[in-house]
C-alpha cells in the first residue's frame, strides 16, 4: 500500500535518485519455490511482530550494523509468514483459487517467496547485499500493493462456491497477515533510506538538513499527532463531500488535542478516513450537517512504573500480563497450517508489547441517525453478503464507481489508486484489522434514530528511551 | 459492622417451631462470628427426596411479557383474578425448582459455603410452601395465597448481597464464568418470580380497592396509569432527574459540603415514555449516575467538575439513555471484571463491604426493613419491601462491585442491553436500550439456553 515516493516523503528524504532503480530495470534473483520449501517454513512458529521489534534498531539515521540487523531480522520472519500465507491459499478450494484473480494473488505470493528464496541460510553481511535486499523489499510491496482490491473481486466472482462465512474467515487472517508483512518490508526500506551509510552515498543536494530531527523511525512517528491526522482526513473527506453534496459536515476536536503517540500514520490515517467518511455521509444523508462532528482525544495515562521499565530495561523481557496483543490480532494464526498455538521464539528481542503502554482512545460522535439494526449484525463483515445480484454483476464487470459507488468509496482505495474497494464495505472490518494489530481496537455503538458513538483506541509504545 | 444476631420481635418459641433444617440453620449463624467472611466448618444443607423437585423441574417456565401483564390487569374480574393467582401458583414453584436444581449440581465445596446455602435454605423452604398451596377458586383462597406471596417476598430480601458475597468465597472451586452464568440465571429467575409475585399482589389490592368496578375498565382509578406495578407512562426525563437529585444528595452527604458535585445535563427526546416497571429503572440508573458522580468527585477535585450528559433518545421500538462522565475511565486491572460477579484484584475489598450492606446479615428474621431514607423511595413507593432500595440507599464509599452486572441482568430481562465504554483517561459512556413496546417476552435462562452454553 505503501508507494516508494510516500515512505520517502515520510521518512524526510526526496527521492534518491542512486541507489534504488524502477521496477522495470530491477534485477532480482529468484529461485525455484518447491512445495517442501513451504511446507518446511509454514511449520516454523509465527511471531507476533510489536512496535517496539520496529524500533529496537535504534533511531535514524541508523549505523551500518544496525542496518544489516535490520535486514536479517526482516529475513528470518519474512520467509515463513510468506509461507504460511501461500498454504493458507492453498486450503481455499480448488475452484475458488482457479478464480482468475485469486489465482493471481497466490502467484505474486509465490514470487515473492522465489526472490527470498536464495538468502535462504545466509546472512546479510555487506552494505552491497543489504542493497540487494532492500530491492527485494521494494518489489514485494509493489507486487502486493493491490492485493484486497483483486481478492475482493476474485471472491465475488466466486461467491458460488464458497459462504461468506469462510470468506471473512479467510480475510481476516489474511488481510491482518498482510498488515504485518507489508509493515516488515517498508520499515526495513524506510530504514535503509534514513540510514548513515547510504545518507553517505546519495548526493549532498537531495540531503536533507533537518533530518536529524526527524521524529520518524521508519514508517513510525514518534510523535503522532493524532489531531494533525484527524485534520486532514477532515479536510479530504470534507472535499468530496462538497463535490458530490454541496455540503461539508465540521469537526469539532475536544479532550486533549495535543496529544502525542508513537505510530504508523498511514495506519492512523486510513482508519480515521473511513470512519469520517461514514459519519460525514450519514450526518448529511440524515440531514444534520448543521451538527458537527464530535471527535474526543483522551490520552491514556502511563503509570510511572511503566515508564520507568521501558526507559531502564529495554532488554529484559517483560512478564506477560492479561491483554497481551494476541496472535489472532496480527494474523499470526492461520487454520491452513495448524499454527493456532505459535510459540515465541527463543530470540530475546522479539516480546510482547507490554499491556500497561499507554496510548489514546478517539471516540466520534455524531448525529446520522445511527445504524440500522439489521446493517448492525452485518458491520464487521467485508461486504461480501450486502449486495443483490445486480449490484455485484455491476462490480464483477469492472463498473468502477459509476453505479452504488460514489467517489467517497473511491478514494478508500488509497495509493493503489485503482483499487476496487468502492463501496464493498471493506473500510470498517480493514480497520478494526489495524487498529487491533497492535492491541487497539475500534467499537461502534449505535443509536437507531439519533447518531452513532466510535470509539477507537490505540496503543502506543509508549517512551523510547 | 456486622451485628451481632438478635432476634428482633421474634421470640424464642417462634424459632423453635421453625422446621428442623431451618432451625439448625438459624442457630448455627446465630452465633456471633468476628466477619462474615470468617472460615465456618460449611454445615452441608439436610438431604430431601428429590422427587418431588423432578416434578417440578420437568415443567417448563412459561415467559410473559410486559405487554401481557398490563393487559391481564386491564380490565379485572374476579374470575380473571383468581386466573392470575394460578398462573402465578404454578409459575412460581417451578421456576424456584429449576434454580434448585441449578443449585444442587453446583460442586459440593460451593453449595456448603455459609451463604449459598442459606440461600439454598430459603428457596427450599419457599418452594415447600407454594407447591402445596392448592387450587385458587374463591377470593379467600385468594387471599391466603396473597399472604403467602408476602411472606416469601419478604424472606428473600437479602438474597442478593448474600448470592454475591458466596461468588466471591467459592472462587476456588468454581471458575468465574461459571460463576458468573449461574449467578446471571438465579437473578433473572428472581427478578422474574418477583415481578409475577408483585403483580399479582397489586393487582388484588386494585379488585379489593374501594374505586374499583368489577368487570369496567377503571376508569376511576387515580393511578390509570399504574397496572399493578408497572408505570405504563414511564417518562425519562422525570425518572432521571429523580435520580440525579437522589444519587447527588447521598454523595453530598458522604463527601461533605466542600466536594463539588458534577450537575447533571440532559437532551434528547424528552418527552418520551414507555411502559416500565420504575424501581427497576431507577436502579439502573441510579447505578449508572452513582458511579459516574463518583468517578469525577474522586479525581483531583476541581471547583467546577466537568458536568455528566444524558441523552434520551427514542427510536420506533426502543429508546436510548446515553450517560456520559468525564470521570477518568476505567482502571485498566479491573476492565476485564466490569460485568463479572467473581471480581478480580478486588475481590477482597468487595467482600468486605458486602458484609458491610445494612440489613444483610439476616436469616429469615429480618421481616422489618426500617424504612431508610424516605427520598430513596422510588415512584411507587415499594409496598413489599424492596431489596433495590437496601442497595441504591448504601453510602457511595461502600463499593461492593455488583452494580454494573446487575444492572444488566435488569436491563436484559425485558429484552434491553446495557453497554459501556470506556476512554481511559477520560471517561465513560454508558449506553442503556429499552424496548419501548413492552411486546418483548421475558429473558429468562431456559434449559435449551443453558445446554447451548
Amino acid at each position: 500500500m505503501l508507494g516508494l515516493r510516500a515512505v520517502a516523503r515520510h521518512s524526510g528524504f526526496s527521492r534518491p535518485a542512486t541507489t534504488l532503480i524502477t521496477p522495470r530495470a530491477r534485477h532480482i534473483q529468484t529461485a525455484t519455490v518447491k512445495d517442501a520449501d513451504i511446507a518446511r517454513l509454514a511449520a516454523k512458529p509465527l511471531h507476533p511482530l510489536t512496535l517496539a521489534d520496529l524500533c529496537k534498531h535504534g533511531r535514524p539515521p541508523l549505523s551500518e550494523q544496525a542496518l544489516l540487523n535490520s535486514a536479517n531480522f526482516t529475513l528470518d520472519i519474512l520467509p515463513s509468514r510468506l509461507a504460511h500465507r501461500i498454504q493458507s491459499l492453498r486450503s481455499l478450494p480448488y475452484i475458488v483459487v482457479a478464480n482468475p484473480n485469486v489465482s493471481k494473488i497466490h502467484g505474486n505470493y509465490v514470487h515473492s517467496l522465489s526472490t527470498l528464496l536464495p538468502y535462504a541460510e545466509r546472512r546479510i553481511e555487506t552494505l552491497k547485499e543489504e542493497v540487494q535486499f532492500t530491492e527485494v523489499m521494494a518489489d514485494l510491496v509493489q507486487t502486493h500493493s493491490n492485493t484486497i482490491g483483486i481478492l475482493a473481486r476474485g471472491f465475488l466472482e466466486a461467491r458460488k462456491y464458497i459462504t461468506a462465512k469462510e470468506v471473512t474467515r479467510f480475510l481476516d487472517e489474511h488481510l491482518r497477515a498482510r498488515i504485518g508483512t507489508r509493515l516488515i518490508a517498508e520499515q526495513h526500506i524506510a530504514l535503509h533510506f534514513s540510514s548513515k551509510p547510504h545518507n553517505d552515498l546519495s548526493d549532498s543536494e537531495h540531503q536533507n538538513p533537518h533530518a536529524q530531527e526527524s521524529t520518524y523511525i521508519g514508517v513510525i512517528d514518534t510523535a503522532l499527532k493524532p489531531a494533525d491526522i484527524i485534520r486532514r482526513c477532515e479536510a479530504t473527506v470534507g472535499e468530496i463531500c462538497e463535490l458530490n453534496y454541496g455540503v461539508r459536515p465540521t469537526v469539532n476536536i475536544i479532550g486533549h488535542p495535543e496529544t502525542e503517540i508513537a505510530h504508523i500514520p498511514m495506519h492512523l490515517e486510513y482508519i480515521l478516513t473511513e470512519l469520517l467518511k461514514n459519519s460525514f455521509r450519514a450526518t448529511i444523508e440524515a440531514g444534520m450537517e448543521k451538527e458537527p462532528i464530535e471527535i474526543t482525544i483522551a490520552p491514556a495515562p502511563a503509570t510511572e512504573e511503566q515508564t520507568r521499565l521501558l526507559k531502564n530495561k529495554p532488554e529484559q523481557a517483560v512478564q506477560h500480563t492479561e491483554g497481551v496483543i494476541t496472535n489472532y490480532d496480527q494474523g499470526s494464526v492461520d487454520y491452513a497450517s495448524g499454527s493456532n498455538k505459535p510459540d515465541l521464539s527463543a530470540s530475546a528481542n522479539i516480546r510482547p508489547l507490554d499491556k500497561n503502554t499507554p496510548g489514546v482512545t478517539i471516540r466520534i460522535r455524531d448525529r446520522g441517525g445511527g445504524v440500522s439494526p439489521e446493517n448492525y449484525a452485518k458491520l464487521w463483515e467485508y461486504g461480501f453478503t450486502t449486495f443483490n445480484e445486480d449490484e455485484i454483476n455491476d462490480k464483477v464487470s469492472g463498473g468502477n464507481g459509476n453505479s452504488g459507488g460514489t467517489a467517497l468509496d473511491a478514494i478508500s482505495g488509497g495509493a493503489g489508486g485503482s483499487s476496487s474497494l468502492a463501496g464493498l464495505g471493506y473500510g470498517l472490518p480493514l480497520g478494526r484489522a489495524y487498529a487491533e494489530y497492535f492491541g487497539g481496537g475500534i467499537a461502534v455503538q449505535s443509536m437507531w434514530g439519533w447518531g452513532t458513538d466510535v470509539y477507537l483506541s490505540l496503543r502506543g509504545v509508549g517512551k523510547i528511551g | 459492622m456486622l451485628q451481632t444476631f438478635q432476634p428482633r420481635g421474634l421470640a424464642l418459641d417462634t424459632l423453635l417451631r421453625l422446621p428442623a433444617a431451618l432451625r439448625v440453620r438459624a442457630f448455627a449463624t446465630a452465633a456471633p462470628s468476628p466477619s462474615p467472611t470468617s472460615a465456618q466448618s460449611p454445615i452441608p444443607p439436610p438431604w430431601r427426596p428429590s422427587t418431588v423437585l423432578d416434578e417440578w423441574v420437568g415443567r417448563e417456565a412459561r415467559p410473559i411479557s410486559l405487554r401481557q401483564l398490563t393487559f391481564f390487569g386491564r380490565s379485572l374480574t374476579e374470575s380473571r383474578l383468581l386466573g392470575s393467582a394460578n398462573y402465578v401458583r404454578l409459575e412460581l414453584p417451578t421456576r424456584i425448582a429449576h434454580r434448585l436444581r441449578n443449585m444442587q449440581t453446583l460442586p459440593y465445596s460451593a453449595l456448603t459455603n455459609q451463604h449459598i446455602s442459606h440461600v439454598y435454605e430459603l428457596y427450599y423452604t419457599a418452594f415447600e410452601r407454594l407447591r402445596k398451596v392448592p387450587e385458587v377458586r374463591t377470593m379467600n383462597d385468594n387471599d391466603k395465597f396473597c399472604d403467602v406471596l408476602k411472606m416469601c417476598l419478604k424472606e428473600h430480601l437479602s438474597v442478593i448481597p448474600r448470592l454475591a458475597m458466596g461468588i466471591l468465597e467459592i472462587q476456588d472451586s468454581v471458575s468465574g464464568d461459571e460463576c458468573d452464568r449461574f449467578m446471571t440465571t438465579l437473578l433473572r429467575s428472581r427478578i422474574s418470580r418477583r415481578v409475577i409475585a408483585e403483580q399479582h399482589l397489586a393487582l388484588t389490592e386494585t379488585f379489593h380497592s374501594p374505586w374499583h368496578f368489577d368487570g369496567k375498565k377503571s376508569h376511576m382509578s387515580p393511578d390509570d396509569e399504574f397496572v399493578g406495578e408497572i408505570f405504563l407512562k414511564c417518562n425519562a426525563k422525570e425518572i432521571i432527574e429523580q435520580c440525579a437529585k437522589t444519587a447527588s444528595e447521598l454523595t453530598a452527604k458522604a463527601y461533605g459540603p466542600d466536594v463539588a458535585i458534577p450537575k447533571i445535563v440532559l437532551q434528547g427526546h424528552l418527552d418520551t415514555t414507555f411502559p416500565y416497571i420504575p424501581s427497576h429503572l431507577e436502579y439502573i440508573i441510579g447505578e449508572l449516575f452513582r458511579n459516574s458522580i463518583q468517578a469525577v468527585v474522586e479525581q483531583e477535585g476541581s471547583a467546577k467538575p466537568p458536568p455528566i450528559e444524558v441523552l434520551v433518545c427514542e427510536a420506533a421500538q426502543h429508546v436510548i439513555i446515553r450517560v456520559s462522565d468525564q470521570g477518568g475511565g476505567i482502571d485498566r486491572d479491573i476492565l476485564p471484571y466490569l460485568w463479572s460477579f467473581a471480581k478480580g484484584p478486588r475481590r477482597k475489598k468487595r467482600l468486605q463491604n458486602l458484609g458491610q450492606v445494612p440489613q444483610l446479615a439476616a436469616t429469615m428474621q429480618e421481616l422489618q426493613l426500617p424504612p431508610s431514607d424516605p427520598d430513596v423511595v422510588g415512584a411507587t413507593g415499594e409496598k413489599f419491601g424492596s431489596p433495590l432500595a437496601t442497595l441504591s440507599s448504601r453510602p457511595p464509599d461502600l463499593r461492593i462491585g455488583i452494580g454494573l452486572p446487575m444492572s444488566r441482568i435488569y436491563a436484559e430481562y425485558w429484552a434491553g442491553s446495557l453497554e459501556l465504554h470506556s476512554l481511559e483517561g477520560y471517561g465513560c459512556d454508558a449506553f442503556l436500550q429499552i424496548s419501548r413496546l413492552g411486546n418483548r417476552n421475558e429473558v429468562l435462562s431456559t434449559r435449551a439456553t443453558m445446554d447451548a452454553v
